[in-house]
């Protein structure tokens, strides 16, 4: 082989080199964005599945939260209801609320109160 | 049931943007590092063969994402008013009161998935070799952020999770099984290089 073929040759190779470099680069771009994309679309979905359970009245813990009230206040209403509240409130009490301070159950019931309201 | 009224909607969910945010990141967390697993795996298996390059750039860019998935799905209970957590309680295992088993679980999975994520970074400090069998513990955090999950989630007993979860996980966990059965990972060197290079052609 000629020393100009030689040269030429290893132009091409670079050349090629950079092309591919850039292609990869492209689509490394591409996959970054496509990641980008699921990412917030994972997000937006479990969000508004989250928020129109939650406000429609069928959040796990929200409704948690509303049959322990409903089963603390028919306990302090009458003593025929409070065998009744009591089973409820050991059902409740099995699931979770995120609730835990004084201030934070009286916000909560809040919330949950406006949450059943829209169920009825 | 009867129909929702929109301003009803908006005025019972208010007060619970933080923690929606905050389970909603969490959701997505979990799916993005279940897909993340998924791929590694499948690079560091013998069951993909080609395209190292672009399954690397992917396998990075979702562990990015879960990440900031994870930060997101933390920094939001900060805000939220019937948590009142504090920055310690987030970010300090077995330091918080509410379900403190659960959450340092979740705390800890957490720091391990940082701390193995970002040393891809600084493999050339440690060696190769040695940041390739630390990497392997990556495998460990994410099923310890499944445990805190299905274990703490609010929406752990929901089927839309549920279904979510398993469509990513369960192929993760299957892909693990397998690993952790014997098929051996392909020796490569390409890893120490930071960044794909196309051969050239001869």
């Amino acid at each position: 082989m000629t020393r100009s073929a030689r040269t030429s040759g290893q132009l091409d190779a670079k050349a090629l080199a950079r092309v591919r470099r850039e292609a990869m680069r492209q689509r490394a771009h591409r996959i970054r964005r496509a990641v980008a994309g699921l990412t917030a679309a994972l997000f937006a979905t479990a969000f508004l599945i989250i928020y129109v359970q939650l406000a429609s009245g069928h959040d796990p813990a929200l409704t948690a939260n509303a049959a322990k009230r409903r089963a603390a206040a028919a306990s302090a209403t009458s003593v025929e209801s409070s065998t009744e509240s009591s089973a409820s409130s050991s059902e409740a009490s099995t699931r979770e609320s995120p609730a835990t301070g004084e201030s934070a159950s009286e916000e909560s019931s809040g919330g949950a109160s406006a949450v059943t309201t829209s169920q009825s | 049931m009867h129909a929702i009224d929109p301003n009803t909607l908006a005025t019972a969910a208010a007060p619970h943007l933080f923690w929606i945010t905050s389970r909603a990141a969490g959701t997505a967390a979990l799916l993005l590092s279940s897909l993340s697993v998924c791929v590694g795996l499948l690079m560091g298996g013998r069951i993909v063969k080609g395209h190292r390059a672009e399954l690397r750039v992917l396998h990075e860019a979702l562990s990015l994402a879960t990440l900031g998935a994870l930060l997101a799905h933390g920094l939001a209970l900060l805000g939220d008013g019937y948590l009142n957590a504090s920055l310690a309680n987030i970010a300090v295992p077995f330091l918080g009161s509410y379900r403190t088993l659960w959450t340092s679980t979740g705390i800890i999975a957490f720091w391990a998935l940082l701390a193995l994520g970002l040393s891809y970074y600084a493999r050339g400090r440690f060696g190769v070799a040695r940041w390739r069998k630390l990497h392997r513990f990556t495998a460990l955090a994410w099923v310890l952020g499944l445990v805190h999950s299905l274990g703490e989630g609010t929406d752990a007993g929901q089927i839309w999770f549920l279904a979510m979860l398993a469509a990513v996980a369960l192929p993760a966990l299957g892909l693990l099984v397998n690993r952790l059965l014997g098929s051996a990972p392909i020796p490569r060197s390409a890893d120490s290089a930071p960044i794909p290079r196309p051969s050239v052609a001869r």
